[in-house]
């Protein structure tokens, strides 16, 4: 400090030049003395060695160039630096003190001082005092490396991304360089090569800085890409493939229900509290309608032919149509199926074929199938898993298979050995396994006594057999008849009904008394006959309907509960066990359409009705009357043993009415419609 | 074939309160759209971001799952996004509570 505020004044002394003030000059020079005691005594600890050694360094090269300290002198000055010879000199007048020589050296130092400038006093003096000097122990940054090169890609290099940046972490973003490297490398490091250590210590710098902003700049670049317009073509090409025809199918599914549930999650029930007195009101009622299931394009003005409910998906209804009369160019059979459980009113899955389909029916134990038998005889199959809404595999038009309308089928069997039952109008029952519709595994002829063919209009098997069941046929006739066996064939009739036989339903009900013997048939003479398989003669007959009636089907949970409907829209649910005169629950369907079909649902809960005009409606059914209790079947086995009581008091009366009765029905044959 | 798309199509469009319905294709240019040009880049560009997120936070918390339905309500709307592998199918229904 001492040499540098020196050296400043050596440049102004250099400048002025007048001797008068050497007399100043000396007063100063003992200041100095003075002040380089102080500053010696308080420094002597800390820079001896320092001083020590430039000392030594300097005595060195004072001794070997004194001479040409002027000119060193006027060199150095005209550069600015101190002159060599006032460095020295303040430096060996420090060193040389405790030798005692000081008063020496000094002056020689002053002196040369003053020779060489001796115009200070018209300059300030520095002002020199004692100024303490901060040693600061910059202790070595403490650097974070975290290594993300498992997770970086593409960049290659091995980065170390450091973490404790404070730049960085105002970006939060991890993968920003440092601006400031750590203390370990300097500022250096930035240009040199990522790994190599510039002085040996162990960090690894990430040399590329921008590397992210390189990445997020390129997101930017392709993000104003995508507008990038399809052309017209490319897009219909698009929409061709067979891709977006899954992906649409399935999207566009999921989205109706979607769309379609409307479940309101921000209902606030502490609002609105009248609404409450409407919903218990319905359960006191013991058929309301639920809802109903109609497509504009595909029922539209198409009778329904027949029902079936999925064993796999309880909530899937398969409902074949017949043809629609108003529109020739639209295939004549249709199949659609219906899903119960989404408020989604569209079918599921639509299939067509060319032949008004009659019957319909899941494949029991072939979850994706679905077998139709249609008019002309073919019985079709559709897969639900391809994308084609017309049949995969058909049976062929020739006389090894049917030639007549079918209107029966059933698959019966069990998983490994099952087969595909179906009947047709002439007579002709055939047996199809599924995997192979070109010719019928076996098939009979149903014929009754003198080799006359039954015209059936309805099947049914009863509960838990598959050789034996019941068809009905047009003339009025009922026929056991046997699949195999020495009786194959038709086995029994049973006369009663003056029309064509439109249903038949087997008491299938499970319960602690089997009434699986039982069976009830509807047919056009508007009565519904509840018949026993022991006997040819009817049990009862339940003649309350004012019109065709065109199916009966008993319930699936209660054993004395069946439903009717018929052709002037009236649904008609009768429990035996509360009375059999009158229905107990009655309603007519909006707009009165001839109903052709009924089927419960596989709760017993619900009633599904379709009518003639392709509306399927669903009713429910009120629990009190829906729900078996546990005395039902007793309470059933009472009412049947009243009835044979009735029935053969009625025998006796109506014996002489009967002979009049055959007369009528010979001439009574109304062609099914 | 493309009759029965445009017959769906036209029937998710007349569904009570639905406002359009698009059709993108997995680079984000929509294929089919029911509104207007610009309206539809617009929906596109943000909601195939949105996806592409919510996707990757799916499959971020469990590899193993993936996303299979978005639904975005809002005051006024709701956003139905069904993603697939290739195509995006998205329709916006008004909320009218």
């Amino acid at each position: 400090m001492m040499s540098q505020g020196v050296g400043i004044n050596a440049m102004d002394r250099l400048r002025l030049d007048s001797p008068d003030r050497r007399t100043a000059w000396k007063e100063e020079k003992e200041r100095k003395l003075a002040k380089l005691k102080q500053l010696r005594a308080e420094r002597e600890n800390r820079r001896r060695k320092q001083l020590e050694k430039e000392a030594q360094e300097a005595a060195v090269r004072a001794s070997s160039v004194p001479r040409d300290d002027q000119d060193l002198d006027k060199m150095l000055s005209s550069l600015g630096v101190a002159p060599v010879s006032e460095v020295l000199s303040s430096m060996s007048s420090m060193s040389s003190e405790p030798g005692g020589d000081h008063s020496g050296s000094p002056d020689k130092s002053l002196e040369a001082n003053s020779t060489a400038s001796p115009r200070t006093p018209s300059k300030k003096q520095p002002q020199l005092s004692v100024v303490s000097v901060q040693a600061t122990n910059i202790p070595p940054r403490e650097t974070v490396t975290y290594a993300k090169g498992v997770q970086t890609s593409g960049s290659g290099d091995g980065h170390v991304l450091t973490y404790d940046d404070p730049q960085a972490e105002e970006e939060d973003n991890s993968l920003t360089m440092l601006d400031t490297p750590p203390i370990y490398g300097g500022g250096h490091n930035r240009h040199l090569p990522p790994g190599i250590l510039p002085t040996g210590m162990p960090t690894v710098q990430d040399v590329k800085p921008a590397l992210a902003t390189e990445a997020e700049k390129k997101v930017e670049e392709e993000k104003p890409q995508p507008p990038r317009e399809l052309s017209d073509e490319e897009k219909q090409m698009l929409m061709m493939t067979e891709e977006f025809h899954s992906f649409f199918d399935r999207s566009t599914r999921i989205l109706e229900r979607a769309l379609a549930e409307d479940a309101n999650i921000f209902v606030d029930y502490s609002h609105d509290y009248e609404e409450d007195g409407e919903a218990n009101e319905s359960g006191g009622i013991k058929l309301s309608l639920n809802r109903w299931f109609y497509d504009e394009r595909w029922s539209r003005n198409r009778c329904i032919t027949c029902m079936d409910w999925s064993p796999q998906y309880p909530e899937l209804l398969v409902a074949s149509y017949n043809n629609n009369e108003d529109s020739p160019h639209d295939p004549d059979g249709v199949a659609l199926v219906w899903n119960t459980k989404f408020k989604k009113d569209t079918p599921e899955y639509i299939f067509h074929c060319q032949s008004p389909v009659m019957s319909a029916t899941f494949a029991r134990f072939h979850p994706n199938l679905i077998i139709g038998g249609t008019y002309s005889g073919q019985i079709v199959l559709w897969d639900n898993r391809s994308q084609k809404r017309t049949p995969v595999q058909r049976s062929p038009l020739s006389a090894s298979a049917h030639t007549h309308p079918v209107y029966c089928m059933k698959v019966v069997g069990t998983q490994n050995a099952h087969n595909l039952i179906s009947v047709s109008t002439d007579g002709k029952m055939c047996s199809w396994s599924l995997d192979m519709l070109s010719q019928p595994q076996e098939s009979m002829e149903l014929q009754h006594k003198q080799s006359r063919a039954v015209a059936v209009t309805c099947m049914a098997f009863p509960h838990g057999d598959v050789n034996n069941f019941i068809v009905g046929s047009e003339e009025g006739a009922v026929f056991t008849a046997c699949r195999h066996g020495s009786k194959a064939g038709i086995v029994d009739a049973y006369e009663g009904h003056q029309g064509p036989v439109t249903g038949i339903s087997t008491h299938s009900t499970p319960g602690p008394i089997d009434f699986s013997h039982l069976f009830l048939t509807s047919s056009i003479d508007w009565t519904v006959k509840l018949w026993s398989v022991k006997e040819t003669k009817p049990l009862y007959s339940f003649e309350d309907n004012g019109d065709y009636v065109y199916e009966v089907a008993w319930s699936p949970i209660h054993p004395a509960l069946f439903t009717t409907v018929d052709g002037s829209g009236r649904i008609d649910l009768w429990n035996l066990n509360q009375d059999t005169e009158v229905p107990t629950a009655s309603t007519v369907v909006e707009g009165s359409p001839a109903l052709n079909r009924v089927s419960w649902t596989n709760s017993g809960q619900q009633i599904t009705v379709g009518d003639d005009m392709g509306k399927i409606w669903i009713y429910d059914v009120g629990e009190q009357l829906a729900l078996p209790r546990a005395d039902d079947w007793a309470r059933l086995v009472h009412t049947m043993g009243e009835l044979k009581n009735n029935q053969a008091d009625d025998d006796q009366s109506t014996r002489h009415y009967d002979s009049s009765f055959s007369s009528l029905t010979s001439l009574s044959s109304s062609p099914l419609r | 074939m493309s009759a029965e798309v445009e017959e769906t199509l036209k029937r998710i469009q007349s569904h009570k309160g639905v406002v359009g319905v698009i059709v993108v294709n997995a680079e984000g240019i929509p294929i089919k759209s029911t509104l207007d040009n610009p309206t539809t880049i617009q929906y596109t560009g943000l909601i195939s971001g949105l996806t592409d997120k919510a996707r990757s936070v799916v499959r971020d918390l469990d590899p193993t799952n993936d996303l299979t339905f978005l639904r975005v309500r809002s005051k006024k709307h709701e956003i139905m996004i069904a993603p697939d592998k290739e195509y995006m199918l998205i329709v916006v229904q008004n909320t009218n509570e």
